[in-house]
């Protein structure tokens, strides 16, 4: 499970000021639930996702994945977490069992296990007829399944996707919705950010509205949607955003 | 660190290195190829080259003013050449050798010796420019050896004397030079450069691509999100560097050789060149290990900082010009390693190849080297695995660094790469400008330098900015308490500073030409305030607010210690002189110092002054009576002077900082010491 608490980054901007792009941001995964990171592009998602992953250190606050510290165990964090992003590259000159390896065992993970992983993965994913190919003979979509592959090679507790069909056509990403699924039967905690309401809305358990690197709103679907007094995603969306931005001008206008 | 997750990065490194074409060409095939064709079509071009010379003969104009048997007789002998044709002299003579026309003119002329024999002068004129005039003038000068030997054979038969006196005298060359020792010192001119420049050529052509390529192609996340230490990845990709970098070096030193024992056993002019001795190649090899791992961690961290492979590639061309310009060294037959050199990078590794070519090396100096580069090489390793954690500079996205951006936004003015690029514009300056400003009048010439390189660009600068001067080279009046501390600093400091140049006189003895230019800076004229006023003041103010008013700025967003740190490295590096870029450094730290400490120039302008004008005086009247307690032999002061030196700097450093500490400013301790 994912325990995030009151997590911030801030970035030192160009001009000298500071910035912050992640802003005292706390929310919970279970086991075996999908919660959906919502917010616009640039509310600090990929931000986030990379807190979680160890790549940033937080400038305050901390995360706890599996019960490890994101600040002070990172390398046992990394070894509980599957990632995947949009936009990840691969190394174009090796073959797909040979970068699966790879990184199974930079993980970690015994020879023989990373084998019968990845013939298993190679026949739900319907992978059998590329995996000797050299990456870069392979399609978009086939990129995308090695991608997946990659990433759940070491069977980690934890998944985080990080925009996983920006850029992908609809039956690519068909792929990775009903992979989502799947790790969720598993019994995985998975956590996934998109800024496409449809996707949130047929995926995501619980919903962590993000929006200018604070939570508005946290909550299943239907709680949202009896909070709000709206149907539709979007507009649940911007009913919160409007209702910080006024929340904001009042207490501007107190000082 | 798990050494198996190394090996892991390692091998794939590897596999995909192999995988890659461009490699493979550059690596392997090219050198193959291109050594046999340079080395054969250069040798086949020179042996060419040498028969059309022999074939196309010459022309040589002829002008005889004695007309006797014996200048016949040398015309006959030069004559007698092949292809050789002798033309009367003529007016145009010296027009047609200028042109080309002519090879060479020779004339004889004669003249009466103190015991009354005739004496003959062959005066051969000709252009050495050219190789063919040369090939020319030694076979004119072998022909009248020939005829002088002949001549004076005939003349000692008429007298009756044998002719075997001339042999009276020989000489005979004995090279007790083993062929080692030849092949050694011919090969450890080149084969250290060339060696050096292979190794950085075959490391910088994978480390661009290793982290920065990663970050190219978006890999480098997933691979950061893997369960592999940061470490782990660093060491493999920085082992996978070594061992491109080796290999580069073996497949081109064996191609080399190869080709080199062709060009050479077809020339046939060295003889026992052709042995290269396979031994010394492997020492080679080996003593080529502990650079490989330096020019790894060098460039791989500098392929970390970089967004793309395109910027990697722009970082490593510095890197390659340094060491090719430091590889040279081995170019020069009189440097020779020693303990010192033996700490200097690359320039170590080449001094030692060639002592090692020769069998002249000192295990002390291979310790040291082989030491020192290790050091070197741990620091460049620690800053790429520090750099790897360094998130700002993983994840460096685009800036808009172009010159119309910079001026829309006053406040970017002042930032390092802005700072760099203006420095690095006035060095360029000051050495091609100031260099031409100072040829003639140097006294002139040191004003216009101060005034116009340095002084004015700034205050220029500040202009187009629309920025105050006063404000921002903090030129401020200075408090009563601080400027009554300066003079004890800046004497004291100074002590310390010639005490420190003595030192480095000690160990590296400045050359004569260097000394006499330095003192032709004192005697420029007798006027002793003139001299004052273009040694010390105008110092004092110029480059006062060139480095410490306004260069400074540019680099105040790394802190004030780094600011201080980093404007002194290039006042020093400013002074365009080796000799004195260490005790032009620490002055500058000093300087640095007192201008931020007290946030106004005055005082760093006032301890300049007094500095520059302290070695003045003790410069001019060093022979004077006066001196005598603190001047020994006329030009070096006393040791002893360190003690009170020390003892008075620390104590008005203290002072000054205990003067200058306010509230709510920001506390930092004396960054020189």
């Amino acid at each position: 499970m994912i325990e995030v608490l009151e997590l911030e980054k801030e970035f030192p901007k160009k001009d000298g000021t500071r910035f912050k792009a992640v802003d005292r941001v706390s929310f919970e995964a279970q086991d075996g639930e999908i919660v959906c990171l919502l917010g616009v592009n640039g509310a600090g998602k990929t931000t986030t996702m990379r807190l979680l992953s160890t790549v940033f250190k937080p400038t305050y606050g901390t995360a706890k994945i599996q019960g490890y510290d994101i600040v002070t165990q990172p390398a046992k964090v990394r070894e509980n977490l599957g990632f995947l992003s949009g936009d990840t590259g691969l190394y174009n000159r090796l073959r797909v069992h040979e970068f699966i390896t790879y990184f199974g065992r930079l993980n970690q993970v015994p020879d023989a296990q990373i084998k019968s992983r990845m013939d298993e993965m190679a026949e739900l994913l319907d992978m059998k007829d590329f995996i000797d190919r050299k990456i870069e003979f392979l399609s978009s979509g086939m990129k995308q399944k090695v991608s997946i592959v990659r990433s759940i090679i070491h069977d980690p507790p934890v998944m985080i996707f990080d925009e996983p069909t920006s850029g992908l056509d609809i039956l690519t990403a068909r792929n990775i919705i009903s992979f989502i699924r799947d790790c969720k039967e598993k019994g995985k905690c998975v956590l996934f950010s998109t800024h496409i309401m449809r996707e949130a809305e047929r995926l995501a358990d619980r919903i962590v509205l993000i929006h200018r690197g604070q939570v508005l709103a946290t909550g299943t679907l239907e709680e949202m949607r009896a909070e709000t007094n709206q149907v539709d995603l979007d507009d649940i969306f911007v009913h919160y955003v409007n209702k910080s931005n006024t929340e904001e001008e009042l207490q501007a206008h107190e000082f | 660190m798990n050494f198996k997750t190394v090996f892991i990065v390692f091998r794939k490194e590897m596999l995909e290195m192999l995988r890659d074409k461009r490699t493979i060409f550059t690596t392997f095939i090219l050198p193959l190829i291109l050594y046999p064709l340079l080395f054969v079509g250069f040798g086949s071009i020179m042996s060419r080259q040498e028969q059309v010379l022999e074939e196309r003969g010459a022309q040589i104009a002829l002008v005889d003013s004695v007309q006797t048997e014996v200048s016949q007789s040398i015309i006959e002998s030069i004559g007698e050449n092949k292809g050789f044709e002798l033309i009367p002299y003529t007016k145009e003579a010296k027009t047609l050798l200028d042109e080309g026309e002519l090879q060479a003119i020779v004339s004889i002329t004669d003249s009466t010796n103190t015991s009354g024999l005739s004496v003959y002068k062959v005066r051969v004129s000709f252009d050495s420019s050219k190789e063919r005039n040369l090939l020319v003038y030694n076979k004119i000068k072998d022909s009248v050896n020939q005829s002088k030997e002949s001549n004076i054979a005939s003349y000692l038969e008429t007298k009756a004397i044998d002719p075997g006196i001339m042999e009276l005298i020989q000489v005979e060359q004995v090279d007790t030079a083993s062929s080692q020792k030849i092949v050694g010192s011919f090969l450890g001119m080149f084969l250290p450069y060339l060696m050096i420049m292979m190794l950085v050529a075959g490391a910088a052509m994978v480390a661009g691509d290793l982290v920065a390529g990663e970050k190219e192609r978006h890999t480098l996340e997933t691979l950061l999100v893997s369960s592999a230490g940061r470490n782990e990845l660093v060491i493999g990709k920085y082992l996978t560097v070594i061992t491109v970098a080796m290999v580069n070096v073996v497949v081109n030193l064996f191609s080399m050789s190869f080709s080199m024992q062709y060009l050479l056993g077809s020339a046939a002019e060295l003889g026992d060149f052709t042995s290269i001795p396979i031994w010394g190649f492997l020492i080679l090899l080996a003593a080529m290990i502990p650079l490989a791992t330096f020019f790894a961690a060098l460039l791989l961290s500098l392929s970390t900082f970089s967004r793309n492979i395109k910027e990697a590639g722009s970082y490593q061309q510095p890197v390659m010009i340094i060491s090719m310009l430091l590889g040279m060294i081995s170019f020069l037959p009189s440097v020779e390693i020693n303990t010192l050199l033996s700490l200097v990078p690359v320039v170590n590794i080449a001094l030692l190849f060639r002592a090692v070519l020769t069998n002249e090396f000192q295990w002390l100096h291979v310790f040291l080297t082989i030491g020192s580069t290790l050091i070197l090489d741990v620091i460049a390793i620690w800053a790429t695995i520090k750099l790897f954690n360094t998130e700002s500079v993983l994840f460096r996205t685009e800036d808009d660094t172009s010159l119309k951006n910079v001026r829309k936004e006053k406040r970017n003015l002042f930032n390092s790469f802005n700072g760099t690029v203006i420095y690095a514009i006035l060095l360029a300056l000051l050495y091609y400008l100031g260099q031409y400003l100072q040829k003639g009048d140097l006294l002139n010439g040191l004003i216009q330098t101060q005034v116009l390189i340095i002084l004015l660009p700034p205050l220029l600068i500040l202009r187009i900015f629309k920025l105050k001067p006063r404000e921002v080279c903090r030129i401020k009046a200075p408090k009563l308490k601080e400027v009554a501390l300066v003079p004890y600093i800046a004497i004291s400091a100074s002590v310390i500073v010639i005490l420190i140049m003595q030192v480095i006189n000690m160990l590296f003895p400045f050359p004569e030409k260097y000394l006499e230019q330095m003192s032709s800076m004192f005697e420029m004229t007798d006027n002793i305030w003139i001299q004052l006023a273009v040694i010390a003041l105008l110092p004092g103010i110029c480059e006062e607010v060139l480095f410490r008013g306004f260069l400074i700025r540019f680099y105040e967003g790394y802190g004030k210690k780094a600011a201080v740190i980093i404007s002194a490295l290039l006042f020093a590096a400013f002074h365009l002189d080796p000799f004195r870029l260490l005790p032009t450094f620490l002055l500058g730290l000093l300087l640095g110092y007192l201008t931020l400490r007290s946030g106004g120039i005055l005082n760093s302008m006032l301890s300049h002054f007094l500095n520059n004008a302290f070695a003045l005086v003790i410069s001019t009247f060093a022979t004077s009576a006066w001196l005598e307690y603190i001047i020994k032999d006329s030009d070096t002061i006393q040791w002893w002077l360190i003690f009170p030196a020390a003892i008075i700097f620390v104590v008005s450093i203290v002072l000054f900082h205990k003067v200058t500490s306010t509230k709510g400013e920001e506390q930092w301790e004396s960054s020189d010491t």
